[in-house]
């Protein structure tokens, strides 16, 4: 018991020292603490509670197999946007051919106005909108404005220059004031 | 602009708990890759890939303090001879550790930049096999690379090309997608044609000082604008006004080809106004099915009907609208078909809206076949291969089957699966039946025969001994939208651009016989304009189809051809004499006589004439309609639905193009005419058309 206190109040570094040297333990820690991280970024992403699922298993997978190759640097959580966003894009890839055709209705429908896409919820609306943008947009807002990272931290999760960061969210701005106008909204 | 606070908001929306057998599912899941590693650790330690990573680093840094990136034509021809190079250089340094690079991708993929990059791992073959099940994200290509060291190789070649196919996508996982293609560049700047033993010869004298651009660096992301906009797009002007008393005559090959619509709905539907060259007016204007009065008989191929009406968008000038109608073939009329497809299946096609649509849509095509039609299919990638000898299509399941075993794996070698799919239509030949290859492709054809002009020349010869040819193109990011068009036009086909499942219908099931049974090939329109009526035209469109006066009477010129149940629309915009309209000046000094006016036919506006061939027919037939005023409605409104919906389209075109001639006329008139003029629209193509409207003038801004 005093062992599983001693761990559950260790720093991220001890644990992942310690899931480096083959602590599954010290791993299981990590992932329980970190999963509900990675499902929200996950269910942020693509805005599904079942492929957001999916994704955080696939990202426990990735860290299963990539965590000894972790070397330290910045924050862990730093590396965990990154690996899930990553891992978000390859499951969306993955599955664009069965969604191709749902989405692109949807994305037809949002346009038009026809169908209503669960809008009544500002908020939602905005973050269907977001999940339109072009993947490092959608990654730029994601960081920034869903997860409230600064601008540098942003870019060091998406492996960018901070100048490059605060480009994509310009663009972003522009592109969602497009969208969200021809969806009804602002 | 969305503003911060409206931003803000986003960290406020409720995300619903992950349910509790997801988790644990995924606990157990990692768990088991954490214990999978924990075996395989002590296979670690190899320090080579460190070495060659920093090197690889250190070089593109140089790349980039020479300014070779400085204008993005130059990256997009040296970035990917770039990662060939290093794949090579790679391969050189370390040739048995290939296995071990699939490592090096998946890992460093997922990590930020700051990070020192994992060492390559010595992989056991079996350990190999295991990532490749993990890891299937990765593109097919890479998990072939990944056999590869357990044989010894085949041939330097073989694995350049693989490796190649391999960096690219690693750098997609970190980066937006880059088409993995780098082979298609090497054809397309000339450097190299043949198989990459020579390639790796070659490659260091020409780019010595060039490296590879590191999977994981932060440049990726600044080369993407380039690397999406690798279409290759024919550029051409939109056709000027000329005046009739100087150059009365007009001459152009019909085209039913309906690419450049999907190409532009495609744009605008991921929220870009298209490039102004991907607008072909005409393709926009016979993409939609109209109902213009066809022929009575088989004998007579098509009918046309002239109409004359005023111009929406300019009070001084009138529109002359010449309505092609096919005839359409009675499905027991229908003649024995026999189809070769040829299909791309590069490692380019290896995208969900390639390979997988390609699948669905001939799996559409097949379910339309009679039971006496041949199919046989043929792949082209590294090198041509025969999927499906000619079969029945009484044997469905079979093609199916066939269909459904295609992966995407290699580069494209289009000459010899062009040469395979000719030499199999020949062998099923059917005398007075429709024999055309179907090619399906993103664009690539990139080993051998990948000169424009060859290619032409190829499929005219072929064309000849009357087996003809279409094209489909998928995918976005590298269609070669000029070599489709180049092909189809010469090979007497159709070009058909396939963005959706819908798209697929339309083409191939709907316009099943439009596609496949030709009533009438090298159909050419010539109209000459009467200088007394009318004293300016314009052609709207048609700007690649244009014709030589004389080219009119000579049957040797190849031009377009009509299908079954084909409607082909073509619009002038004329200004009467005297409308005030005009934009040339009058000569000053004298005037072309005008000896052709006469009493009799001064009343004309202009004389239409009509040139074709029955598709076994070597000599052309003629058919002229003058225009009157008695083809001419007083007011737009009095036009039939159909011909407003045409002239909206017409008008839609130009403004995606920034014509001069609409630029006054608003995305908002467009609207209100295609709203009034959309008619019964059984498939729902017109309410698209008015929501794409809505988009350009959305995206559009105030233009």
């Amino acid at each position: 018991m005093a062992m599983m206190l001693d761990e559950s109040e260790a720093s991220d570094a001890d644990l992942i020292g310690r899931a480096k040297g083959g602590d599954r333990r010290a791993f299981g820690t990590l992932l329980e603490r970190h999963y509900d991280f990675v499902y929200r970024t996950a269910y942020r992403w693509c805005g599904r509670k079942a492929d957001a699922e999916d994704i955080a298993q696939e990202v426990c997978v990735r860290l299963g197999k990539a965590i000894r190759d972790y070397r330290g640097g910045g924050a862990f959580t730093t590396w965990l946007y990154s690996v899930t966003m990553n891992a978000a894009r390859d499951m969306m890839r993955k599955t664009a051919r069965e969604t191709v055709k749902t989405d692109a209705y949807g994305v037809h429908a949002l346009i038009s106005g026809e169908a209503s896409v669960e809008s009544e919820d500002p908020t939602e609306a905005l973050w269907a909108a977001v999940r339109q943008l072009p993947d490092k947009q959608r990654d730029a807002v994601l960081l920034v404005y869903g997860e409230g990272l600064s601008h540098a931290a942003a870019a060091e999760a998406m492996a960018i220059s901070e100048t490059t960061v605060s480009w994509h969210i310009h663009e972003a701005k522009k592109r969602l004031k497009t969208l969200m106008r021809s969806a009804g909204e602002v | 602009m969305v503003d911060d606070n409206q931003l803000k908001r986003l960290r406020d929306a409720a995300v619903p708990a992950p349910g509790k057998s997801e988790k644990a599912r995924a606990f157990e899941a990692a768990m088991r890759a954490y214990d999978q590693e924990n075996i395989s650790a002590a296979a670690q330690g190899s320090v080579g890939g460190l070495r060659l990573t920093e090197r690889a680093q250190k070089l593109w840094s140089e790349i980039m303090q020479k300014k070779l990136f400085a204008t993005p034509a130059i990256a997009g021809l040296v970035a990917l001879p770039i990662a060939g190079y290093a794949t090579f250089h790679l391969l050189g340094e370390q040739p048995s550790k290939f296995g071990g690079d699939q490592k090096i991708t998946e890992t460093l993929a997922d990590k930020p930049a700051t990070l020192k990059p994992a060492e390559p791992k010595p992989a056991p073959t079996e350990l190999a096999k295991d990532k490749k099940a993990d890891a299937d994200v990765e593109s097919r290509d890479a998990a072939d690379a990944l056999v590869a060291p357990t044989s010894p190789p085949k041939s330097e070649s073989a694995e350049a090309g693989g490796a190649a196919q391999q960096t690219a996508p690693a750098r997609g996982v970190v980066a937006e997608p880059a088409p993995p293609a780098p082979t298609g560049e090497f054809a397309l700047d000339g450097t190299v044609n043949a198989p990459s033993t020579s390639r790796a010869a070659r490659m260091p004298a020409a780019e010595s000082k060039l490296i590879a651009p590191q999977p994981t660096m932060a440049p990726a992301d600044q080369i993407v604008p380039q690397e999406e906009n690798r279409d290759r797009v024919q550029d051409f002007k939109t056709n000027p006004v000329h005046a009739a008393l100087e150059d009365p005559v007009s001459t152009f090959s019909i085209d039913v080809d309906t690419a450049s619509y999907s190409f532009v709905r495609g744009s605008l539907k991921q929220g870009y106004l298209p490039q102004a060259d991907t607008v072909r007016v005409e393709e926009m204007i016979n993409y939609f099915p109209y109902d213009w009065k066809g022929p009575d008989a088989a004998s007579t191929p098509f009918n046309s009907t002239v109409s004359v009406m005023p111009t929406p968008w300019n009070s001084h000038t009138k529109l002359m609208h010449v309505a092609i109608k096919g005839f359409d073939v009675k499905p027991t009329e229908e003649p024995k078909a026999n189809l070769v497809f040829l299909i791309d299946v590069s490692g380019s096609m290896n995208e969900p809206d390639k390979l997988p649509l390609l699948q669905s849509a001939f799996r559409l095509l097949v379910n339309k076949l009679k039971p006496d039609d041949t199919v046989s299919i043929v792949t082209y990638a590294g090198d041509a291969g025969t999927v499906l000898m000619p079969t029945k299509g009484s044997e469905k399941d079979k093609i199916l089957a066939a269909i459904d075993s295609l992966r995407p794996g290699g580069s494209t070698a289009g000459e010899a699966g062009i040469k395979e799919a000719y030499r199999l239509a020949q062998q099923s030949f059917v005398k007075d039946g429709v024999n055309r290859v179907m090619l399906a492709t993103d664009g690539d054809f990139n080993v051998g025969q990948s000169d424009d002009d060859d290619l032409k020349r190829l499929i005219e010869q072929e064309r000849k001994t009357g087996v003809f040819l279409s094209v489909f193109g998928f995918g976005r990011g590298n269609l070669n939208d000029q070599m489709m068009q180049t092909i189809a036009q010469n090979g007497n086909g159709t070009a058909a651009y396939i963005d959706t499942l819908a798209e697929a219908e339309k083409v191939l099931v709907e316009g099943a016989s439009s596609t496949l049974f030709t009533i009438a090939k090298d159909v050419k329109i010539q109209v000459e304009f009467n200088p007394s009526k009318v004293s300016e035209y314009r052609l709207i469109g048609y700007e690649t189809r244009a014709l030589n006066r004389e080219d009119f009477n000579n049957d040797r010129v190849d031009a377009g051809d009509i299908g079954s149940g084909h409607s082909v629309t073509a619009i002038y915009e004329i200004t009467p004499k005297g409308s005030g309209g005009e934009q040339i000046d009058p000569l000053r000094y004298g005037q072309a006589s005008v000896d052709n006016g006469g009493v009799a036919n001064a009343g004309e506006y202009a004389f239409v004439k009509i040139r074709y061939k029955l598709p076994n027919e070597d000599a052309s037939k003629l058919i002229t309609t003058p225009v009157t005023s008695a083809n001419e409605v007083a007011s737009f409104d009095q036009a039939s639905t159909d011909q407003r919906f045409s002239v909206a389209v017409a008008a839609f075109g130009q403004k995606l193009r920034d014509e001069d001639a609409t630029a006054k006329f608003g995305y908002d008139k467009i609207m209100e005419i295609a709203t009034a003029a959309r008619g019964a629209d059984p498939f729902g193509y017109r309410s698209e058309f008015l929501s794409l409207v809505r988009l350009a003038s959305a995206l559009g801004g105030n233009r």
